[in-house]
């Protein structure tokens, strides 16, 4: 079986998780009274932040899975 | 791993700058495989890392850490190699140089016949080197060689070098910036003119300088982040980008809604990048001065010495000095490496060893040490020590072992710093949703300014608001406070301890040693001189004085127990011949048996007799009063007949009575700890002004005493030699080995004083307490900040006086923060423990 990068594993873990959020802020704000640009600059902000809180946790994380299975299918 | 086959290495690391880098550079080098410990200290830029040289190596190791952005130094040895005649002496001299444990890179060139090694020089020496390239058939010489710790002070002169010609570019604009943009305010629309306001000419005057100057900050941490670390500069990067880029889109795109052309933050951004390189120029400036002691203590090491061969004074590098090598010292010169005087007299200056300040005076057989100073005259000496076995060379790694490792108090700053930006984000975030759905509808008040600048925010919008709380919370929370706070003041402290002869394992002790309720102090050689001698001599009827003094003599003759050498050398001062005894027998605890002219002779203390029913009742009055001063009483039977009582007495040291009078007075509870019965000790006891007496105590029985004590939950030091004594110094909190000397290595106890002076124990918890205060204060300092700082920068005080901390002025705080304790660290240069200062404490 092919081989799974730790990489790109982990950007879409944490890239998918970040865009949930941001798409999570964009959903509230449409029911409120506020402008396309403080939606889509919150959007981002939230984006932004969640990606950089998630990288340290899922990127470790990830790798850890990935060597574990690794050893375990060697063995 | 077994234990055996595991290596330590140390690793100076270049560009740690807080607690984040120190829980990054730990975790990559956990994950190379073959590493079994990690220990990182970021005063002293070092990790300790112990590993299995058939797994992992030292390139593997390197490799980890810079490929998240950090650099390795190691030392580099320049040697000029002559033999070489093609390419695959290059290739051979290379391999081997390679092969050694501990060479990272060996380069060699043929043209110029020079080799480039760098080399971690705890586990490959120069010498080491030099010599497999000797064995290859080479001739090799030493062109220059760059120390770990020139390479260091190196790193911080380019790190002091970088920072100012940042600074020297982000303050002149940084200030350009802010007088533009605040140009509109107060009377300076008279000043400045209005171009200077012009968003376009702002924009100009700081993209350069984030491009620049805060380059640093957006580059180390991608460095980190594309591997899963985050550490300060995260932090940084995303206040200033964010800041930025709202500057930027308010410029071009005004109409966005993100707070209009008037709701630039250039200055913001500008201004954050001065701070930050301001606060990290001062912190490169000031950390360097924490390490100043071990600094002190390698610069002693000398560099050349004159060595007597075939006759021939010749001058070599001191480290290629060998075992029993005459050396020959003038005038004025350091003393290369330890040794015994041979021939000469001088005076040594030895205080930076032993903290002694009288020149020691120096003749045939005195041993001298590696590092100290010949004053007056010139002598030869045979080397005892050289390369790591000397003193200093043990001194040095002692101390810097200590200052790798972690005070206990540290736990709690590591585990908050260990997660501190990623916490600092999530809150940012939360700030951000609060003032984005809540905050800004709830409270939000046009007329509300920034702190101390007239900066009105009547156009801000809920994103431009709710953003600028944000990246405030970033910027002013200071992990680089926590994570320093303690690990700066420990290398302080122990680097004072060293000044004064008095050497700390650990962070650990250090602590400790500050927390002591109890000490408990050996009497024999630690309170008393430990050369006792014969005081009184009392014949029974049928017995002469002289007689009870030869047998006792004869039977102790053998014996190497201090109280018997005492009554040898008593016997020999009155002139009375000792035989050899026909048979000898020490009890441990109790005395000696021996047989002499085939009488059995008995010679020991109350318990002995006793064992052996021998009745002493016919003395005892006497050996009371004798005991009541102090003295200890030895009883002699000759064929199960008590035939007299021997008084030995020992001298207290100088100083003891008011070390212990000092210690009192600091609060600490003295005991004395020996084999003598309860009189003898209450006597000395009472003298010195002893509250506790542990009489009658068996040397195997010293550590069980000691935990006595500390099952009534008190906080125990033992103070005693640090070789017989060395289980009840294990099993003390703190165990203090004094006098040891030169020879620190072998000793067992968590501190060691190298000079045989009980005020070095007054001085031991001086600087252990003053060091700890220091530490109290920092965390107060670092934690209270935070505590303080995050909740005003995440506004919570918005609602009652409608003012928000702008980001320059929370970069402004969170640099000062940093530095504050680093600056409050750098007081323990001109401590000087009172007692050596002849202060009452």
């Amino acid at each position: 079986m092919k081989q799974l990068k730790p990489g790109w594993v982990s950007a879409f873990i944490y890239i998918g998780i970040s865009l949930i959020a941001a798409g999570i802020f964009l959903a509230v704000t449409i029911a409120g009274d506020y402008t396309w640009v403080a939606r889509a600059g919150g959007a981002a902000w939230i984006f932004l932040l969640s990606t950089i809180i998630l990288m340290p946790i899922v990127i470790p994380t990830v790798r850890k899975r990935l060597k574990q299975k690794d050893q375990v299918e060697r063995r | 791993m077994a234990e055996d086959a595991k290596k330590e290495a140390r690793l100076h690391i270049e560009d740690m700058n807080c607690a984040s880098c120190v829980v990054n550079v730990e975790q990559v080098l956990k994950n190379v495989a073959g590493v079994a410990s990690v220990k990182v200290n970021l005063a002293t830029g070092s990790a300790t890392v112990q590993y299995d040289p058939s797994q992992a190596t030292l390139v593997d190791m390197k490799k980890a850490v810079e490929d998240i952005g950090y650099k390795v130094m190691l030392n580099t040895a320049q040697l000029q190699v002559s033999g070489m005649t093609c390419a695959s002496c290059v290739e051979k001299i290379e391999k081997a140089v390679s092969q050694i444990d501990g060479v990272s890179r060996v380069v060699v060139n043929l043209s110029t016949g020079t080799a480039r090694v760098e080399h971690d020089p705890t586990l490959a020496s120069l010498a080491e080197i030099k010599r497999a390239i000797r064995e290859l058939g080479y001739g090799v010489e030493e062109l220059a060689a760059g120390t770990a710790l020139d390479r260091e002070r190196e790193a911080r002169q380019r790190e002091i070098r970088k920072q100012l010609i940042n600074m020297a570019i982000a303050w002149p604009v940084g200030m350009l910036v802010m007088l533009g943009t605040f140009q509109p305010y107060w009377v300076l629309p008279n000043v400045i003119p209005d171009w200077m306001n012009n968003k376009v000419y702002l924009f100009a005057l700081t993209t350069p300088l984030v491009l620049g100057p805060g380059r640093q900050f957006f580059v180390n941490s991608w460095n980190g982040l594309k591997r899963g670390l985050t550490d300060m500069n995260l932090l940084y990067a995303t206040g200033i980008g964010a800041a930025y880029l709202i500057a930027v889109i308010n410029t071009f795109w005004p109409d966005a809604g993100f707070g209009g052309r008037e709701a630039t933050f250039y200055e913001a951004a500008a201004l954050l990048i001065a701070f930050i390189v301001l606060g990290r120029y001062l912190e490169a400036v000031t950390r360097g001065r924490t390490s100043e002691a071990i600094r002190r203590l390698m610069k002693l090491q000398p560099k050349r010495a004159r060595v007597l061969r075939e006759g021939q004074e010749i001058e070599i590098a001191a480290e290629e000095v060998q075992l029993d090598d005459i050396l020959v010292v003038r005038p004025g010169e350091s003393i290369p490496v330890d040794g015994v005087v041979l021939e000469g007299y001088s005076s040594v200056d030895q205080s930076m060893i032993t903290g002694e300040s009288i020149p020691a005076e120096k003749k045939a057989g005195d041993e001298v040490i590696g590092g100290t100073i010949n004053k007056t005259g010139a002598f030869k000496f045979r080397t005892t020590r050289v390369g790591k076995d000397t003193a200093l060379a043990q001194i040095i790694k002692l101390v810097e072992e200590a200052q790798t490792t972690k005070a206990p108090i540290q736990a709690l700053a590591d585990r908050v710093a260990g997660h501190f930006i990623l916490g600092v984000h999530a809150l940012a975030l939360a700030v951000f949703v609060f003032w984005f759905f809540l905050g800004y509808q709830t409270w939000f008040s046009p007329e509300s300014h920034l702190v101390l600048t007239p900066y009105s925010l009547t156009d801000m919008g809920v994103f431009g608001f709710s953003l600028l709380v944000s990246i405030t919370v970033l910027v002013i929370s200071c992990p680089c406070a926590v994570g320093l706070a303690t690990p700066s003041a420990i290398m302080a402290g122990t680097g004072k301890g060293a000044e004064y002869g008095i050497l700390f394992k650990g962070a650990d002790a250090m602590e400790h040693t500050a927390e002591l309720q109890v000490i408990i102090f050996d009497k024999t050689g630690t309170l008393t001189k430990g050369e006792p001698s014969v005081t009184d001599v009392v014949a029974m009827t049928g017995f002469a004085n002289e007689e009870v003094l030869r047998l006792a003599a004869v039977a102790e003759k053998n014996s190497e127990h201090h109280l018997g050498e005492a009554i040898l050398r008593g016997a020999q001062a009155h002139g009375i011949e000792v035989v050899n005894p026909d048979s000898f027998q020490a009890i441990p605890g109790q005395g000696v048996e021996a047989k002499v002219a085939g009488q059995a002779i008995l010679l020991g203390n109350r318990r002995l007799m006793s064992e052996r029913q021998i009745p002493v009742d016919v003395s005892l009055s006497e050996a009371e009063r004798l005991e009541n001063e102090g003295k200890t009483v030895m009883f002699l039977a000759v064929g199960n007949r008590l035939a007299g009582i021997i008084a030995v007495a020992d001298t207290l040291k100088e100083t003891s009575a008011q070390a212990i009078a000092k210690l009192k007075r600091m609060g600490i509870k003295v005991a004395i700890l020996t084999g003598d019965n309860h009189r003898t000790a209450q006597a000395i006891a009472h003298k010195l002004g002893v509250d506790r007496v542990l009489a009658e105590v068996l040397p195997e029985d010293k550590a069980r005493e000691v935990k006595k004590l500390q099952a009534e939950g008190l906080r125990v030091a033992m103070v005693g030699d640090g070789i017989n004594d060395a289980p009840a110094l294990a099993q003390a909190d703190v165990g203090i080995a004094i006098g040891s000397g030169t020879d620190v290595a072998k000793e067992t106890g968590h501190v060691i004083l190298i000079k045989d002076d009980l005020m070095d124990v007054v001085a031991a918890i001086q600087v252990a307490r003053q060091t700890l205060h220091l530490i109290r204060q920092n965390l107060g300092w670092a934690f209270g900040y935070n505590t303080l700082a995050i909740p005003i920068a995440a506004g919570i005080l918005y609602p009652f006086v409608s003012q928000i901390v702008s980001p320059e002025l929370a970069a402004l705080l969170m640099a000062t923060s940093s530095l504050s304790v680093t600056l409050n660290t750098l007081r323990m240069r001109g401590y000087i423990p009172p007692i050596r200062r002849g202060i009452v404490p």
